[in-house]
Order: structure tokens, then C-alpha cells, then sequence
């Protein structure tokens, strides 16, 4: 019995000591397959990195030779009124923002007046940031549109144009005007001819769009709209606000 | 003994629901933090925008940010959605929700008028639609989610890592295995 006993002990010792060996190895290969699978994960997400990196820099590049409609300045900038203005006013707005609407319903005419004159230069930003698909990418094509309109009828047809399209703005988060309704406005503001319709239709001024929106972010806007008298941030987006503004900048 | 048993049995049903917790807070955070990567990819040009509208990095600088942060964001939230490297993942997620904090707050400080950009748009916005309040609540949220699960990283429904058992009975671990 003691034998007996002293056997069994033994053989208990002896597999737990292989349990432990066992499962110390256990470990061991588990820490050897961590660290791996996390070197492995580093790697590919740093590749993943470079690879995203490079790819969107060509998807992202300038589309080559991005056509500019006549008329523009510095490529994205449509100025209307005389050069030799005293005072210069650049408007950063999207056709779809509501507060843009807001703020040519309030300074439209008063503006309208300043150019007539002479006093004031407007130079147009267009960007197109407010593009859903339930409005059918409406800044994109609203811009185009009046990209499409300055090159064949010039600056003051565009002025008509942008002023059409304030005046009928879709509501937001609504279905956007329709590529009909955008070349009814275009004939209507005095761009005729035969290509007009078709470079609506086909976003013609597509890439240019995408350009002016780009530009617009190196200027350092990012909420329209933005106004500057004479490079002058306008905080009061109001006629009074415009003209005192104006004033100030021409007696200066 | 009677008495031992109780307690345990006590702290077995609250050690029980912290592993669902943490896979709650896993299967969040991952899932906001893929989404945002995975939407700031269709449109690059947008991405640039959102980034260079924060006004912080210098200008070379401003596109690999905007075209790397995506794929770091979309392998943190993998990670936390499958299971694996939790906690690295959990502080890596961290570290970038505290970067976006102090952008955003930056911002807000500066009084930019700028949209996030969180979930793939250029940063722009019509005047007076910010959203700074929504905003950092929303990442000082998943920032604690994040610290938490840094915290006690064992959860349910993991593909890595070892399973949560409650860690005074070490033995339980292999035959739970």
C-alpha cells in the first residue's frame, strides 16, 4: 500500500509538472503569436496608410486642363462691374445655402446699385459644398449652370442668372431645381444658343466646380456667406452693414 | 464558506455584465470610428478641405493627413468590431478622439466657422449652422468608451485576447478553454 501510494504520487507530481511545462508552452506560443499578429497588423496598416496616401493624392489632383468658363478671373473668380471700381466686394456662396438667400433678399439691390455706379466691384466665389443626393447634387449643377451662362452671355447675363436662382432657391433638404428649370433660367438671364442646354445637362463646367470649391478652402472660407469689402471680413450681412462698409472702404 | 459563496456569487453577476459593457463599447466605438474613416474616402477633395479648414497644420502637410487619419481610423474601428488587440486599439481610439477634441475646441476657441468634418463632409458650413456643443459631447462621449474599455479590455463575442472569466480563479481559464 505505501508503494502503492508512493507511485501514485509520484505519477500526480509528475503530470502536474507536464501540466505546467504544458501550459507555460501554451503561453509562451500564444506571446509568440501576439506579438507577430500585432507586428503583421502595424505593417499593413502602416502600408495601408502610404498606399491611401498616394492613391487619393492622383484621385485628388487636379483633373488636367479643368476648363474654365470665358470670362473668369484668376480662373475661379467672376467679376461683374468695372475694374476701376474704388472698392472691390468678394461674396463666397453656394446656391443651395439658405443664408446666402437671406443675404441677397437683404443686400441684392443695394449692391446692384454700387456696381451700377461705379463704386464697387463684385467678384463671385462660387463653391459647391451643400451637393445631397435627395437635391440630385444641386450646388454642383446650380454652379455649373452659371459657369455655363458667363461663357456664352458674359458677367452681367451671370448676375441675372445668380440673382434668378436666389430668387427661386430650392428649399434645403428638398429635390433642388431641375436641369429644365436651370436652362429655363439660363435663357431667361440671356444665355442662348445651342450649346447651352447640353453643357448644363452634361456638367460641362464639372471639374471647374470642383476648382473653385478647392479654391475657395486655400482662401481660408469655409462658411458662406462670406463677404469682404476691400479684403475686409463683413459682419453685419445687411444693406446698412454693406453700404456703411462700402463708405468706409471708398473714403479710405 | 456559506458566507464566501454568497459574496463571490454577488461579485460573479457584477464581473458578469462588465464583459457585455466592454463589447457594447467595443461594438460603438468601432462601428462610429469605421464609418467616419469609410466616408471620408469617396471624396478626397472634400477631405482636404476638412482638414485645411481647421487652420492648424501647415499646408503640406494638410492632404496625407487628410488621406492617412481615414485608413487609421477604419483599422481602429476593425480591431475594435473584431475583438482583437482591444486595448491598444481602445488607446490608439483614445488618442485620436483627444486630438479631435482639441482641433474642435480650437476651433470653437477661434471662432471658425467650420463643420467637423467627422463624417466625410469638406468642413464647410452655411453661417451660423457650427455644431461645436454636439460635437465635443459626441467625442468626449466616445472618449470615455474608449478610456473605459482601456480600462478592463476583456469582453464577450472577442475574437482575440483571452476570455473574460473572472481573474481570481486563473485555474477557470483552462478548462473554459
Amino acid at each position: 500500500m505505501p508503494a502503492e501510494t508512493r507511485r501514485r504520487t509520484n505519477r500526480e507530481r509528475l503530470a502536474a509538472r507536464r501540466a505546467a511545462e504544458a501550459a507555460a508552452r501554451a503561453r509562451a506560443e500564444r506571446r509568440r503569436r501576439t506579438v507577430l499578429g500585432g507586428v503583421v497588423a502595424v505593417v499593413v496598416v502602416i502600408v495601408g496608410v502610404v498606399v491611401a496616401i498616394v492613391v487619393q493624392m492622383q484621385r485628388s489632383a487636379p483633373a488636367a486642363g479643368a476648363a474654365a468658363p470665358a470670362h473668369t478671373v484668376d480662373g475661379t473668380v467672376i467679376a461683374v462691374g468695372s475694374a476701376d471700381a474704388p472698392v472691390t466686394v468678394d461674396l463666397y456662396e453656394d446656391f443651395q445655402c439658405p443664408n446666402c438667400k437671406a443675404f441677397e433678399d437683404a443686400t441684392g439691390s443695394t449692391l446692384a446699385g454700387l456696381v451700377a455706379d461705379g463704386t464697387v466691384q463684385a467678384r463671385y466665389h462660387g463653391m459647391a459644398f451643400l451637393d445631397t443626393s435627395a437635391n440630385d447634387q444641386y450646388s454642383t449643377r446650380a454652379l455649373n449652370a452659371a459657369a455655363v451662362v458667363l461663357a456664352t452671355a458674359g458677367p452681367d447675363a451671370f448676375q441675372a442668372f445668380h440673382d434668378l436662382l436666389y430668387a427661386h432657391q430650392p428649399a434645403e433638404g428638398g429635390s433642388g431645381l431641375t436641369d429644365d428649370q436651370l436652362v429655363q433660367y439660363a435663357t431667361q438671364a440671356g444665355a442662348t444658343g445651342t450649346t447651352v442646354e447640353k453643357d448644363i445637362r452634361d456638367l460641362t463646367y464639372g471639374d471647374w466646380v470642383r476648382q473653385s470649391t478647392d479654391q475657395a478652402s486655400k482662401d481660408g472660407v469655409t462658411s458662406t456667406p462670406t463677404v469682404l469689402v476691400d479684403g475686409k471680413r463683413l459682419a453685419d450681412l445687411s444693406a446698412n452693414g454693406l453700404n456703411a462698409a462700402v463708405t468706409a472702404a471708398a473714403g479710405g | 464558506m456559506v458566507r464566501g459563496t454568497t459574496l463571490r456569487g454577488v461579485r460573479w453577476n457584477a464581473a458578469a455584465a462588465g464583459p457585455w459593457l466592454a463589447t457594447g463599447a467595443r461594438l460603438v466605438l468601432g462601428g462610429v470610428f469605421v464609418v467616419a474613416g469609410a466616408l471620408k474616402i469617396p471624396d478626397p477633395a472634400a477631405a482636404v478641405r476638412a482638414v485645411r479648414a481647421y487652420r492648424l497644420l501647415p499646408e503640406p502637410l494638410v492632404a496625407p493627413v487628410a488621406f492617412g487619419l481615414p485608413v487609421v481610423e477604419i483599422a481602429v474601428g476593425l480591431a475594435l468590431l473584431l475583438g482583437v488587440f482591444v486595448r491598444t486599439a481602445a488607446i490608439a481610439a483614445a488618442v485620436l478622439l483627444v486630438v479631435f477634441l482639441v482641433a474642435v475646441g480650437s476651433a470653437w476657441a477661434r471662432g471658425l466657422q467650420i463643420d467637423c468634418g467627422c463624417f466625410g463632409t469638406g468642413g464647410e458650413v452655411a453661417a451660423g449652422k457650427t455644431a461645436y456643443p454636439l460635437e465635443v459631447f459626441r467625442d468626449g462621449a466616445l472618449l470615455l468608451a474608449a478610456l473605459l474599455l482601456a480600462r478592463r479590455p476583456a469582453s464577450r463575442l472577442a475574437l482575440g485576447g483571452r476570455p473574460a472569466v473572472d481573474p481570481v480563479a486563473p485555474e477557470e481559464y483552462s478548462r473554459a478553454r
